[in-house]
């Protein structure tokens, strides 16, 4: 592993994509805290609707999808490649079954009505795990082609290439274990 | 890769653990959730992504991150 500043796992310009990332989301989710502040009821209330064993299981698959990815990452880097691309066949299993359950979660909020506009905590639900979930699905199409690559015979696919992408799926998990307590757990 | 399985089991843990906290609407539980979550969050940066082997300033400006984020989230919570 190289200790060199410029070098981070994953590369820098990833580090710099997680970082700003990684603030967005922040600041989004200080705002909703502070909202909170100015209307208790309506957030409590709300936060109450929503189905924290959803929220808990979805964590848990992406855990265990981060899991996989580190665990591939390593069979890659001792050049383990068929160990590797099961694992992260693994990790992207973990997404799908993410997205199947967020989903489900959508289309019952969207049967009750309660979409974007139907108070200030569902405006913030939607905004930030919709932001979430298309992180999810540009991972899990940077996964496909990473796939792809390290299984061709011929391959240009290198460690920097899979670190990355893994740095990229890490990130997604990230963010979701800030939201999956604010949103789901606090108000 | 057994320190990864260890990392692991904790994170699912503290990930039930925190649904628990919030269904007894204890007095502190914010604190408890928001302290699961960065344990978690460091779990994932230090362990999942290696971190901990990268030059000290990521490590520091991730910790950085946590630090302001948690604080903004308590003082204004």
């Amino acid at each position: 592993m190289n200790k060199n500043i410029y070098y981070p796992p994953g590369g820098i310009l990833l580090w710099i994509i997680i970082f700003l990332e990684l603030i967005t989301f922040g600041m989004a989710l200080v705002a909703m805290v502070y909202y909170d502040t100015l209307e208790p009821e309506v957030f409590h209330t709300s936060r109450l609707q929503l189905n924290s064993t959803i929220g808990t299981v979805n964590t848990i698959f992406l855990i265990v999808s981060g899991y996989f990815m580190a665990v591939s990452v390593r069979y890659f880097k001792n050049n383990k490649v068929k160990k590797s691309s099961l694992f992260l066949k693994l990790t992207m299993l973990g997404g799908l079954l993410f997205l199947i359950l967020k989903s489900f979660e959508y289309s019952h909020k969207i049967e009750l009505g309660l979409t974007i506009g139907y108070n200030t905590f569902y405006t913030f639900y939607w905004l930030l795990t919709l932001f979430h979930v298309i992180h999810v699905i540009v991972g899990l199409v940077i996964l496909v082609s990473v796939h792809i690559g390290i299984n061709k015979k011929k391959t240009s696919t290198n460690i920097e290439d899979v670190e990355a992408s893994a740095a990229f799926w890490h990130m997604c998990d990230l963010i979701w274990l800030l939201l999956f307590p604010i949103i789901y757990l606090l108000f | 890769m057994k320190k990864l399985n260890i990392i692991l089991s904790v994170l699912i843990l503290l990930t039930v653990i925190a649904a628990v906290t919030s269904e007894l609407e204890m007095k502190y539980a914010v604190f408890a959730l928001i302290g699961f979550a960065i344990i978690k969050f460091i779990g994932v940066t230090f362990f999942f992504m290696d971190l901990r082997k990268a030059h000290t300033f990521w490590k520091v400006a991730i910790l950085i991150f946590l630090l302001i984020f948690t604080t903004s989230i308590l003082l204004i919570g």
